[in-house]
């Protein structure tokens, strides 16, 4: 079956902890349109197929109408953060049994009498050491012998897990005895699901590329067990569109992969946010975006490029490394439930901890006694406590102004509303200086980007943060609450493969590099091969993560073709000089370049839906003024309803824009238009 | 002065935000040196320190890293400041670096850069970036020898210098430095990474100072220094009044086989502390010497860890103290003793005050940490690959809590180094790791046990190769308290054609052959309460993962599983 779509409907979904977000195109109509349903988390394929069908009455498709479901999920993130896992066992090189126990052995509280470690979650009496040695060049010094395999079944018969991991030294640059561990498994064992890091993660150092399958073993029972049930579930419907799951790297791949590989998408969660505003760098026509999601705990901010979602190629869950590519995004624990406190010597501190969804802000009457920064936005009149998700729930802007005074004001010695107010410009700074240190790192300028504002609580701070950050554009999307989803409605098919191999850039190792390229590209072609995807939606690139010899840290540099000779290597090479000044404002022109990795990304292009603009409305006009704190004083601002907001009218600040789930809060020296495709741009004059 | 900082009024919640500003600024710096450092000192072990400082030379600002460069930098600057090169001699333009322990440095490894920042043509403040550096010549490949004894023979001391001057890179100086040192390529890179992460950290703060005003921002450094001092006091309030006294020993100096005596007196009155460390031994003739610079940043870091509240970390915190050490002193040493190994003392020094402070604040203070950095250096003559330099700094176990067990292995009190992937020097070098794993048994015993050490093993794979090690606790073992008991002490052997041999723990420049296996093990922590209170479950744990063998369950717990 080639992946061509022919059934007309197209669902992405995002199953978060409240709501299942459905975003629904229909070629018949051209139609792109949004559903949610309360998240079922026993089982959150119940939530999804209540979704889909309900959906389906609602906007007239049926299950055959729908080709592609495209799901995000956070099943494998959560697994992993409330320890609901398997057992499983650890195979190393004899002698490296603890290496996934000691870890790199820093701390990051450095004043702390007890740091904390990163946890290990296949303990001591679980991993085996085998007898096995391969060399730094990839050559073996100690084979693997059939006694050793016997003796290691054996070991792992008395263990009885239902899932094995195996990380050897020196895979990543040979990995027949990891082939040969696995191999022997699947025949003599064949129930055990087996991880090899050489076909995970083919980097080097030891200790990423075992955290990275260890992540990878323990998940494959949870996720293979999720699809199993969701499958199951489909089929009694008589549903069998084309299962794809969103991955960290921001595509999304087969659930078959996803059963072998589901550490692929750990960190997944605000993939589809940021595949939306890679989406809306081309509708809007901005290259430089950095997007920020701001819901009730966490402020996440990523950048697009040049029109492309920033990937990194190594991340963490609860401290310990991931070491695959994924969409890069720097999260802060600060959102609308996050806590103030006045620490001893008046220090005003808000977050990390948050009051959660409940009892959550004291506002919400149901028990909260901290104040949070949501108190502090209804204290000084930017939320109205009446009309709190769509008036679906009323806040209590009483039990507000009590916390603030009673958690902030009183103890450093302040009036109600500056307190409030100090209390936002400290949340404020500190999402700007999560924003600068995102751009900083990558050696650009915030004055060059757009903000994309997104989530439950962006849009009041939006504008203040753009202030901060230089920043004189933001963008407030169309259905920012279901954001996510539709990002991952437009996802395509990605493949990251990698292959590790420090060698010197020059024109003597080509014949070392070639072909590892060439491999790494049958290989790319064969993914393709097997999720069917016709060859003009074929897309390979290649890349290479390259440093000055020495240096710890790689940068990674896209080649111009699929090709490396003695006339690309020089190009390739110039590429990395540039990058690395604009990065870190110095290059070494004259220095040794390294190789260290290369990488390939097979794309598999699914046909995107091609939406049309919403309906605009030509005159409309603002619903009222209300009382807002701005600045030291209250002042008479006017609120407008985003639905009357129509193309052709300027709002200037200060004004408030509210929606069903989310408000924008324009301050003075801002104006905000609509766009022919219904985003709410701001500018600063 | 002709700004008035007097006059400028901050609001706290202001002041908490110049705060972030500023540890968001030296955070800016560190993720500089991260990813443009050439060294595996460097990139790998994370041995290098950002801060800021106000115009006076304190440090006001910190990135989370070493402990005990960030608070020795402030005491370098403000010596530089007095005594080499007056404030009115540095522009915008110029960057001073040395790594000399007799102007207010630690050890010559420790290349440290400052640059001023200035607004409107005042000086507003200063940023600075310390590297531990691979190599800065001297007798011992690494720098890192343990036989020296004159600081001559440690390397090159470079005095207080401008490296770049008005903008310019001063030329001669970085040629005779490079000329002195074995990696000089690395030396060069890793100096660089430094110049830039100044340079990224001036713009960040003159970025705040245009947004604030010179004479706002100074106002802000005042009362962050003032803060940070009232937030000590009030720390030092909560302690019961009295003095305090503890010991414990440093092995030897590798030179005589004599201990080295650390002694701490500790007095508390009301809001300030008296440290006297005049009970510990002369300065020694190898290089276990810390001068007042290392001492002092010890003492601020032993402090800052025990306080019972979070302390926003600067240099207002050392106030309060005050730290007697008369000149000459292990602790204080004087030119031209040698030098390289102060974290032995620091190390040492930073358990000896938890010990006092046990006495005085016992629910809050752990046992002995493995409390040395374990330094193995080795260098390899390959005929292909030519010369490489490997410093590498392992660890121990933590003490355990009143609370809670010690962690294993893992960086702790005057250091914090991540270590090597091990593959990523056998890539480099002809080294192969025979393995890398926690020890059973050298947890101290307790009713909460001491975190476990760890083995490492290194063979040579070439025809030449030279060991240098400064290493320590192989006799005075980390100390339990309240009834723990001690950990089990560190170990060093080589392995020669299948004998094992044990070395002494200052080893230097040994010849090594090929096929010689060298093999480390570190101590773990001190224990905490009596052994007979764990509980059994925890002790049957301990068996099953294998932290504890039976019969060292059976000996120090008094019960088999």
């Amino acid at each position: 079956m080639a992946l061509i779509e022919v059934a007309p409907v197209r669902i992405g979904v995002d199953i978060g902890g409240t709501f299942t977000d459905l975003q629904i195109y229909d070629a018949r109509t051209g139609a792109i349109v949004g559903y949610k349903t309360p998240t079922t988390p026993q089982d959150p394929s119940i939530g999804l197929m209540t979704g889909i069908k309900e959906a389906a009455a609602r906007y007239n498709f049926t299950l055959p109408d729908v080709g592609f479901l495209l799901h995000g999920t956070t099943i494998a993130t959560n697994a992993i953060l409330e320890r609901k896992l398997p057992k499983a066992v650890l195979v190393t090189t004899a002698g490296f049994e603890d290496v996934l126990e000691i870890g790199r052995h820093v701390r990051r509280e450095v004043y702390a009498l007890s740091p904390q470690q990163p946890p290990t979650l296949i303990p001591r009496d679980c991993r085996i050491g085998v007898a096995e040695r391969i060399r730094a060049d990839g050559s073996v010094e100690v084979p693997l012998t059939p006694a050793a395999l016997e003796n290691l079944a054996a070991a792992i018969d008395r263990i009885d897990p239902v899932s094995v991991a195996v990380c050897l030294m020196n895979s990543y640059l040979n990995p027949q005895h990891e082939q040969d561990i696995a191999g022997y498994l699947a025949k003599t064992r064949p129930a055990l699901k087996v991880s090899c890091a050489s076909a995970l993660s083919a980097e080097i150092r030891e200790y990423e590329r075992t955290s990275t399958t260890v992540l990878n073993a323990v998940l494959i029972p949870v996720i293979a067990g999720y699809l199993d049930k969701l499958t199951h579930r489909m089929e009694t419907e008589g549903f069998r569109p084309r299962l794809l799951l969103v991955q960290s790297n921001g595509g999304v791949c087969a659930a078959r992969t996803a059963a072998l590989e589901p550490v692929r998408l750990l960190l997944s969660g605000p993939s589809g946010g940021s595949a939306a505003c890679a989406l809306l760098s081309k509708i809007l026509g901005e290259d430089n975006l950095i997007g920020v999601d701001m819901g009730g705990t966490s402020f996440d901010v990523s950048v697009v490029r040049n029109g492309r979602v920033n990937v990194v190629m190594q991340g963490e869950v609860d401290r310990m490394p991931v070491r695959i590519p994924m969409v890069e995004i720097r999260a802060i624990g600060a959102g609308g439930g996050s806590l103030a406190k006045v620490q001893r010597g008046k220090r005003l501190t808000v977050g990390p901890e948050s009051a959660g969804s409940y009892p959550g802000p004291a506002c919400y009457g149901r028990g909260g006694v901290g104040a949070t920064v949501t108190d502090a936005n209804v204290t000084l009149g930017r939320i109205d406590g009446e009309k709190f998700l769509g008036g679906g729930m009323r806040l209590d802007s009483q039990a507000a102004r009590g916390v603030i005074d009673a958690e902030v004001a009183k103890p450093l010695s302040l009036a109600t509303e500056p307190a409030a107010e100090g209390l936002l410009a400290v949340v404020n700074a500190n999402l700007g200086a999560a924003i600068r240190l995102s751009l900083f790192e990558k050696g650009v300028d915030p004055r060059e980007f757009t903000m994309i504002a997104f989530g439950g609580a962006a849009g009041l701070h939006a504008v203040a943060v753009a202030d901060e950050t230089g920043i004189g554009r933001v963008v407030f999307p169309e259905n920012a609450s279901t954001l996510s989803a539709y990002g991952i409605l437009h996802s395509d098919l990605i493949h990251d493969l990698v292959r590790s191999r420090v060698l010197d850039a020059t024109p003597e190792k080509l014949g070392a590099i070639t072909p590892l390229l060439e491999c790494l590209v049958a290989d790319a072609r064969t993914r393709l091969d097997a999720d069917a995807i016709p060859e003009n939606d074929r897309h390979i690139e290649l890349s290479a993560d390259m440093h000055y010899k020495g240096q710890a840290f790689e940068l990674t540099v896209p080649l111009r073709s699929l090709q490396l000779d003695e006339a690309a290597l020089p190009v390739l090479i110039g590429d990395f000089h540039d990058l690395h000044r604009q990065y870190f404002s110095y290059s070494n022109p004259g220095s040794a370049v390294e190789i260290v990795s290369l990488r390939a990304s097979a794309i598999g292009r699914l046909p995107k839906p091609a939406a049309k603009g919403a309906a605009a409305r030509d005159s409309g006009q603002p619903i009222g003024k209300r009382k807002i704190w701005l600045s030291g004083g209250w002042r008479d601002v006017v609120v407008w309803n985003r639905d009357d907001v129509f193309p052709g009218v300027t709002i200037e600040g200060p004004a408030v824009i509210e929606e069903a789930y989310t408000s924008v809060l324009l301050v003075e020296g801002w104006s905000c238009r609509r766009d022919k495709s219904g985003h709410l741009v701001a500018r600063r004059h | 002065m002709n700004v008035n900082v007097a006059d400028a009024e901050i609001s706290p919640i202001e002041l908490e935000i110049i705060y972030n500003a500023l540890t968001a600024a030296a955070a800016e710096m560190d993720v500089t040196i991260w990813r443009t450092s050439r060294s595996t000192i460097v990139r790998e072990l994370l041995d290098y320190s950002t801060a800021i400082f106000d115009r006076d030379g304190w440090n006001v600002a910190q990135a989370a890293r070493i402990p005990s460069h960030l608070n020795s930098m402030s005491y370098f600057l403000t010596e530089i400041l007095a005594r080499h090169i007056p404030p009115d001699r540095w522009g915008p333009d110029d960057v001073v670096i040395s790594n000399d322990p007799y102007c207010g440095g630690q050890h010559l490894p420790d290349i440290v850069a400052y640059k001023a920042v200035f607004r409107n043509g005042r000086r507003i403040g200063f940023v600075g970036a310390l590297c531990h550096h691979l190599d800065v010549g001297g007798s011992s490949p690494g720098s890192y020898g343990s036989s020296a004894t004159e600081i001559f023979q440690e390397g090159l001391r470079i005095p207080p210098v401008k490296i770049v001057e008005r903008g310019k890179l001063n030329e001669p100086i970085r040629d005779i430095i490079l000329q002195n040192v074995r990696q000089p390529d690395i030396l060069w890179g890793d100096l660089q990474s430094q110049l830039a992460s100044l340079h990224i950290g001036a713009a960040s703060i003159e970025r705040l100072a245009m947004k604030l005003g010179e004479a706002r921002f100074e106002a802000a450094t005042h009362q962050l220094l003032d803060r940070s001092e009232a937030a000590m006091r009030a720390v030092i309030g909560r302690i019961p009044d009295g003095t305090y006294e503890f010991e414990d020993h440093v092995d030897d100096d590798g030179i005589l086989d004599t201990p080295i005596r650390i002694h701490a007196r500790l007095t508390v009155e009301g809001d300030e502390l008296t440290v006297d460390l005049s009970g510990c031994s002369p300065q020694v003739m190898g290089p276990s010497n810390a001068t007042l610079s290392s001492t002092c940043s010890t003492v601020f870091y032993a402090l800052i860890a025990s306080a019972d509240v979070p302390i926003a970390a600067n240099a207002g915190c050392y106030r309060p103290v005050r730290i007697v050490a008369p000149p000459g002193l292990c602790v204080s040493a004087a030119v031209p003793a040698p030098v390289v190994h102060r974290i032995a003392i620091g190390h040492r020094l930073a358990t000896v005050l938890f010990g006092a402070l046990h006495q005085a604040v016992p629910e809050r203070m752990p046992a002995a940490y493995y409390a040395v950095s374990y330094v193995v250096t080795l260098q390899t003559i390959d005929p292909e690959l030519g010369r490489r330099v490997l410093v590498e700094i392992e660890v121990g176990g933590i003490g355990a809590l009143p609370v809670s067990d010690g962690a294993s292995a893992l960086s702790f009190g005057m250091h914090n180094n991540a270590n090597i992937p091990m593959e990523m020097i056998e890539s480099d070098m002809p080294v192969t790791f025979m393995g890398y794993g926690l020890l059973s048994d050298t947890g101290g015993p307790g009713q909460w046990r001491g975190g476990l050490g760890l083995w490492r093993e290194w063979r040579i794979d070439c025809p030449m190769a030279q060991l240098s090690t400064n290493l320590d606790r192989f006799k005075f073992r980390p100390f339990g308290l309240s009834g723990g008991e001690p950990a089990a002490p560190s170990a060093l052997y080589l392995i020669r054609d299948g004998e094992k041999q044990a070395l002494r723990s200052k080893v230097t420049n040994m010849m090594l052959r090929n096929g010689d296996i060298i093999r480390l093990e570190t101590s773990g922590g001190g224990g905490f309460g009596e052994a007979r209170l764990r509980e059994r479950e925890l002790v049957e744990r301990d068996v099953r993962l294998g932290y504890v063998s039976a019969a060292a369950a059976r000996d120090s717990y008094g019960r088999s599983s």
